[in-house]
């Protein structure tokens, strides 16, 4: 199903909070279709990969390239034109506007909310049983159903999902995981950043263990899964033979 | 892949081909700012300085106090100018942060009263 076409490929990035580094020399490639999925303990620099990925955070070295083409100092607004969509830690959604309203947000794309609704109700049934009710007030699931539903609105081409296991029921995030596969199976590419790596490594094509800034160990789930514990704690240079 | 979901990649695709990429740098926001308050306030010590230059029978000395004190004020408007546009794209960047994290802190009051 996936194609050996990266789609997004970082090369050599290194990232600083001003003289805090934070990212040494990071690479990571998702190719066309694929499910990527970036783990590591908490503090390991996934979600500040994450920002230079989609152009939040500019990074001091390395480039970032979408396609082929090297992007670094896009605004993040040109990337998300073009079909580059995050879903953010957290959710990022409006807690005070209904389910509808915060879809009609995405009109400012240029897609239309019948497009939109169509989409995420698809997608989401049951979002489509909530679109009156006020965002802030769902389940856990149900809003991070909603901050996925809107970041396929845009019909991207690359996905970006950050932590989308926080804070949610193990049978929630199953859930989740399920819909991702599901997009990715409609061709989208994904790089998903996960803390607690069981739920992911079930869909993902490929995986990496991330950890004080660099790639310790990339490659199939299988091949990970057996090296996630001494990642997490801490004695991760035994496993360091793949990416550096 | 179907023949849809591969349009979708070629469109990505050519759309990031179009794409103009300017030349990257993290800090220039910073070196923006920095050079606007060093125009500010060379130009208004420029100015200032010219004041009493100015005050000469000397019309030649004069002329050049005039045009030291004009070119001093010029100097702290464009800076200030660009202060404003600098400053004030991390003053709404914050802002929006502030008021998404007010909207979420309030949902949560809501929530935890029922």
């Amino acid at each position: 199903m996936t194609m050996e076409t990266p789609l997004l490929e970082l090369r050599g990035i290194r990232a600083a909070y001003d003289r805090i580094e934070v990212l040494f020399g990071v690479d990571l490639v998702v190719n066309q279709g694929s499910v990527v999925a970036l783990l590591g303990p908490n503090g390991a620099g996934k979600t500040t990969l994450l920002k230079v990925a989609c152009g939040l955070m500019a990074p001091s070295a390395g480039d970032v390239l979408y396609a082929g083409k090297r992007v670094n100092g896009v605004r993040p607004e040109e990337l998300a034109r073009r079909g580059v969509a995050m879903v953010p830690e957290g959710r990022g959604i409006f807690p005070n506007l209904s389910v509808r309203e915060n879809l009609k947000m995405m009109t400012y794309t240029g897609v239309a909310l019948s497009q939109i609704e169509e989409i995420a109700f698809d997608r989401f049934p049951r979002l489509a049983e909530r679109s009156r009710q006020l965002a802030g007030t769902m389940s856990g699931g149900e809003q991070q159903m909603l901050a996925m539903a809107r970041g396929l609105a845009t019909n991207p081409a690359v996905l970006i999902l950050d932590e989308l296991s926080m804070g949610l029921a193990p049978i929630i995030v199953e859930e989740l995981y399920e819909s991702v596969a599901q997009i990715a199976l409609s061709g989208v590419s994904i790089l998903v950043v996960e803390q607690f790596a069981s739920s992911v490594l079930g869909i993902a094509d490929r995986a990496a263990i991330m950890v004080h800034g660099h790639i310790v160990r990339d490659g199939t789930p299988g091949e990970l899964e057996n090296e996630l514990s001494s990642a997490y704690l801490g004695n991760q240079q035994e496993s360091s033979g793949g990416n550096k | 892949m179907n023949a849809e979901q591969t349009d979708r990649v070629e469109q990505f695709k050519a759309e990031m081909d179009q794409l103009g990429v300017r030349d990257p740098s993290q800090g220039r926001d910073r070196l923006w700012l920095r050079m606007a308050v060093g125009l500010m306030a060379g130009g208004l010590i420029s100015a200032i300085a010219a004041y009493p230059l100015a005050a000469t029978g000397n019309q030649l000395e004069q002329g050049q106090a005039i045009v030291q004190g004009v070119l001093g004020l010029t100097a702290a408007v464009v800076g200030s100018a660009l202060f404003l546009r600098y400053s004030f794209a991390n003053f709404l960047r914050f802002w929006m942060a502030r008021l998404s994290y007010e909207q979420q802190a309030q949902a949560d009051r809501i929530i935890g009263s029922r």
